[in-house]
């Protein structure tokens, strides 16, 4: 099976051409097949987020190749990266990140709204994903009516509001208890399970990421550690 | 994305800010209404002072009157300087050929009556035929001052149909009557030959009916009859005006008649001289004030706008930092750098049209107080909301423009990190 994320020697620097300048990846090689439910684990400051924010498309690795779903990443310009965020990627934030005084609804429709999907089918479709994360019953509060676990449902409904290739989640259990995030992985696990959804998850508890297919460790920039989990995943 | 979204996101911001919202639109509103108003009021005045101009014969009417001649060894006028019947005659014989009507005023003499135990008080006006030309009335029963009243020094007037109706019942009834009453300590008795009323509308008319519903006080006597009240043989003029005839050049004119009379009358007088001034160019003098007037309040709308436009910069630029991770999200859904620079362009250009709308409504409603009290309305051309519609846009995009660019650019991750 294509790797959906294929990254080859991928290096991230920050102060590049000052005399602090700071190499926070250095290098690494990662490939998640389709379908895979992957966790990357690692001590604060490791560089998580930096390789979340390259793989999402938020940033650009500083050395390196990255094929994201058959596009090689670094000839993109900025707006084609927007347009692989809006098409491809599904982010899950740690603090949800819905916009204030939007209603559940239409945060949901954002990401199509963009896509320049019509009205008519947006709407179908938001009612279908709030459905999913079961918040139908609250598509028009606004996120500050909403608790927290509510609005990491949203948030994962809008993350899936353009049937992205790869969701991506940097600690969407951190800001929650125990048992909503357990709601919100079971969430992660029945997209994993039931439509076949890559998902690439950070997390700092050990638990989940146990849950998962996959566990990529990563220290100071290095990846460390890369362990299969299921035996599914195994098998491939 | 797009355009009612936009809107409906901005509509929503604004509301979630309304105090600020109104704030920042202040200054554009005041823009806004003083441009409409001084349209509002400019129509008012134009219309009125047109209607005046044309009334009095427009481009046909020319004024002479004395003035100080540039040498002149005294600053004060006698009685010798003024001007004479005899003058006005023979320039009317003279120039018989280019002259419509020659009006003349000899001045004024206040009066009053006792009317059903009321005083009641009178201007008595000594005017020749042609005067009525000037004087923005028209006679609706009988006639008006006529030459042979002027010869006979006739006693006879003529009073407005405000006067009829009070003191007769109806101008109709008026005719034949006897006017009585006290000038000068005198007792005269004059016969009613006509009635008039005045044939303005707007500001002219405005400013008669503001005098009294009832009553406006000008009584038309011929100027012999009140030189006579007066006790002086001659009559005398400050000033005389001519309606030419169609067709004849009134510069031209109106400086042969000066040299005319000047030359004749004047030229061994040590300090006075006449004068004279064309319709066209006391439309000129006053359309000049006007658009000096015009001229100053723009300036102040154009401050008050661009201060209003750097208002709302500064408050969309406060606003684009508020919502810096707001524009993360937003980037990180895939919104496009467009997207984003037209959701706060159009957020700033509705703040601007919310406020020109507030504005266009005030000015209307201040140019027409305005109006009310000078006794006319008048709305604004068409022309100026479309104006200040574009302007207020104009504004939005303008000044909106470079904070929504700044927003446009910013770093996607950079913005998601901001606190
Ligand atoms: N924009 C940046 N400029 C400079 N240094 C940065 C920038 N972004 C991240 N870093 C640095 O890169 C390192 C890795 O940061 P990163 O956010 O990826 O860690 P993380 O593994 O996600 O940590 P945490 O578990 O606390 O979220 C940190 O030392 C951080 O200071
Ligand atoms: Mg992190």
């Amino acid at each position: 099976m294509n790797p959906i994320i294929s990254m080859n020697g991928i290096v991230k620097s920050f102060y590049i051409g000052t005399p602090n300048e700071l190499e926070i990846l250095h290098g690494l090689n990662i490939e998640v097949p389709e379908g895979q439910f992957v966790s990357i684990v690692g001590a604060s400051g490791s560089g998580k987020s930096t390789l979340m924010n390259i793989i999402g498309a938020l940033d650009r690795q500083t050395a390196g190749r990255y094929i994201l779903d058959g596009i090689d990443m670094s000839k993109q310009d900025d707006s084609a990266l927007s347009g692989i965020r809006n098409k491809k990627i599904g982010f899950v934030f740690q603090t949800f990140n819905l916009i204030a005084r939007t209603s559940a609804m239409k945060n949901v429709e954002l990401p199509m709204l963009y896509a320049g999907v019509r009205s008519k089918e947006r709407t179908k479709r938001a009612k279908e994903l709030l459905e999913m994360v079961e918040m139908s019953d609250r598509s028009s509060h606004m996120p500050n009516e909403l608790s927290g676990g509510q609005k990491q449902r949203i948030a994962i409904a809008r993350a899936m509001a353009n049937d992205p290739a790869i969701i991506l989640a940097d600690e969407p259990t951190g800001a929650l208890d125990s048992k909503t995030g357990r709601l919100v992985m079971d969430i992660f696990h029945k997209l994993h399970k039931e439509q076949g959804k890559t998902i690439v998850l950070i997390t700092h508890n050990p638990e989940l990421a146990e849950e998962t297919d996959r566990i990529i460790t990563l220290s100071d920039g290095n990846i460390v550690g890369d362990r299969v989990v299921s035996e599914e995943a195994a098998a491939e | 994305m797009n355009l009612g979204e936009n809107i409906k996101l901005a509509l929503a911001s604004l509301k979630a800010n309304k105090m600020r919202a109104v704030l920042t639109m202040l200054g554009i509103i005041i823009g806004i209404s003083s441009v409409i108003m001084i349209a509002t009021m400019g129509n008012i005045m134009e219309n009125s002072v047109m209607d005046i101009f044309n009334s009095q014969g427009g481009s046909n009417l020319v004024g002479f009157q004395i003035t100080m001649k540039r040498d002149a060894v005294r600053n004060y006028y006698m009685d010798t300087d003024l001007i004479t019947e005899e003058m006005v005659e023979s320039v009317n014989e003279r120039f018989a050929d280019d002259i419509d009507v020659v009006s003349m005023s000899g001045g004024s003499e206040s009066a009053s009556m006792r009317f059903h135990r009321e005083d009641l008080d009178l201007m008595v006006y000594g005017v020749n035929p042609g005067y009525i030309r000037q004087s923005m009335t028209e006679v609706i029963a009988g006639r008006y001052i006529s030459e042979k009243d002027l010869d006979k020094r006739g006693s006879v007037c003529v009073i407005s149909d405000k006067q009829a109706n009070k003191l007769y019942g109806s101008p109709r009834e008026a005719l034949g009557k006897t006017l009585s009453f006290n000038c000068m300590g005198t007792g005269y008795d004059l016969t009613v030959v006509g009635v008039y009323e005045y044939k303005l509308n707007g500001l002219m008319s405005a400013m008669v009916n503001m005098m009294g519903e009832d009553w406006n006080n000008e009584v038309y006597i011929p100027y012999t009859t009140l030189a006579k009240m007066e006790g002086i043989n001659e009559s005398s003029f400050f000033y005389f005006y001519i309606n030419i005839n169609n067709g004849v050049n009134a510069e031209k004119f109106a400086s042969s008649v000066r040299d005319y009379i000047n030359n004749r009358w004047y030229r061994d007088n040590d300090s006075i001289e006449v004068w004279y001034q064309t319709g066209e160019s006391q439309m000129s003098m006053m359309s000049e004030v006007m658009g000096i007037i015009s001229t100053v309040i723009s300036v102040i709308a154009g401050i008050s706008l661009l201060v209003g436009g750097i208002g709302v910069m500064n408050i969309m630029l406060v606003s684009v930092t508020e919502r810096t991770r707001e524009i993360g999200v937003r980037k990180a859904l895939g919104a496009p750098n467009g997207a984003i620079r037209s959701q706060f362009i159009i957020e700033s250009v509705i703040i601007c049209l919310i406020g020109g709308a507030i504005g266009i409504v005030l000015g209307i409603l201040l140019g027409n107080i305005a109006g009310v009290i000078i006794g006319t309305m008048a709305s604004p051309s068409a022309g100026s909301i479309v104006l200040a519609v574009t302007f207020s846009m104009a504004i939005g995009v303008f000044f909106g423009y470079y904070p929504a660019n700044r927003a446009a650019k910013l770093d996607p991750i950079e913005a998601l990190r901001y606190e």
